[in-house]
């Protein structure tokens, strides 16, 4: 990995927000809720990853089924748009369940947490993913016969949808790597400090 | 008696010289040292995991049916089933990687030996599920949820699955590789992490990675 290797100038920038990110970070950790989870843990923030973790086996899961429905590996007794329905609101119940677990991480641990590359890596990638779901469903349900009849039988498709998913896999790898950000070498602002 | 205590006693031996040569291989080694190789394996752990809790909640919810329940269950198990025991294989194998690298902790561990004994039991929940309903799976294929019994074996399966998944993470939490070159923040460091909070904290908990 890049130690000591140099960032593009835009990541750089990218770098030294999260670096300032710091300040915030040692604020939030000063809060009464922060406080709370930091006396707590020892139970509090395994038990907030397990149900995270719970929550991103539903989101892995869903996405899995869309994706296998796409490649016409599984779920081929259902349509599309059968398939789109059946997972899509899991998907989206399950992101909210993240969201929340996933702030909870943050106010209990702020430093650890934000002062890392791999956090805003993955936040990207995060909001990124949220989007492909959002313009699928809404292109699924406004032009549904398409997507069964033409999109679905394209190559391009196929690629997208496993893109899609390597994109979710990649958000687990980022996630785990949030507590080993030292690997980025002096990507990781925590080199820095 | 005397030859039951030698022989306990033995088999202690033997189980401590297997774990110790699992440590001193060269595999383990080789994932120990590595800066990317130990928290690769975890994350492929957690893949693997999403999918099998994410299949297996999905035949689960239809067994209960809360999702699905208008396809045909044995269609459903066909499709989905295999794509969990892929996945589950893949949890295996990082797992069992993971675990040579610190064998004798692991081994020793409240957590791990809880969370085997919980895959035992998801073993057999879901054993007593294809014994019994799954024979007779033809009678209710089509209705919209199964049985009394499936119901139950659903709600297990769910429970016993969570139940691993919070092991699994305390696992990591009470245990600590040995691991000299860089020290594990995943672990060890969140004490130090709340010692030093709120000033300064964040300096101390990632080691500078070697060259």
């Amino acid at each position: 990995m890049p130690s000591g290797a140099r960032l593009p100038t835009a990541l750089r920038g990218v770098g030294g927000i999260v670096g300032s990110m710091k300040p915030f970070a040692e604020w939030l950790s000063t809060t009464s809720p922060s406080v709370f989870l930091q006396n707590h843990n020892s139970w509090a923030i395994p038990a907030i990853q397990s149900i995270h973790i719970a929550g991103i086996a539903i989101v892995l899961g869903s996405v899995f089924m869309i994706v296998l429905r796409l490649l016409g590996w599984a779920g081929m007794d259902q349509s599309l748009l059968q398939t789109a329905r059946r997972f899509g609101p899991w998907l989206t119940g399950a992101l909210w369940l993240m969201l929340a677990t996933g702030a909870l991480m943050v106010i209990g641990e702020p430093v650890r947490e934000l002062i890392t590359f791999s956090f805003w890596l993955k936040m990207f990638l995060v909001a990124l993913a949220t989007v492909i779901a959002v313009v699928f469903q809404r292109s699924l349900r406004k032009h549904d016969r398409q997507w069964e009849e033409i999109l679905v039988k394209r190559g391009t498709t196929k690629l997208l949808a496993v893109l899609t998913f390597l994109i979710w896999a990649c958000i687990i790898i980022l996630g785990r790597l949030i507590a080993y950000d030292h690997v980025w070498g002096s990507w990781s602002p925590a080199a820095k400090a | 008696m005397g030859f039951l205590v030698a022989g306990r006693q033995s088999l202690k031996m033997t189980i401590a010289g297997i774990l110790q040569w699992l440590e001193s291989s060269a595999l383990a080694s080789t994932i120990r040292d590595g800066l990317l190789l130990f928290p690769l394996l975890e994350s492929i752990h957690v893949i693997g995991l999403a999918l099998v809790f994410g299949t297996i909640a999905i035949i689960d919810l239809r067994l209960l049916g809360a999702a699905s329940a208008e396809r045909p269950f044995k269609r459903m198990a066909s499709d989905i089933l295999k794509w969990t025991w892929a996945a589950f294989a893949l949890t295996a194998v990082t797992g069992a990687l993971m675990f040579i690298t610190n064998a004798d902790v692991y081994y020793h561990n409240f957590y791990f030996r809880t969370k085997m004994l919980l895959l035992v039991l998801a073993g057999i929940n879901m054993a007593s599920f294809e014994l019994t309903l799954g024979r007779a799976v033809h009678r209710w294929d089509k209705a919209p949820s199964a049985p009394p019994a499936g119901k139950a074996v659903a709600i297990l399966s769910l429970a016993i699955w969570i139940s691993v998944i919070f092991a699994g993470r305390l696992i990591g939490f009470s245990t600590s590789r040995a691991k000299e070159a860089a020290p594990s923040p995943a672990d060890s460091s969140l004490e130090e992490l709340f010692q030093t909070t709120p000033g300064g904290a964040g300096a101390t908990s990632n080691p500078v990675p070697k060259k």
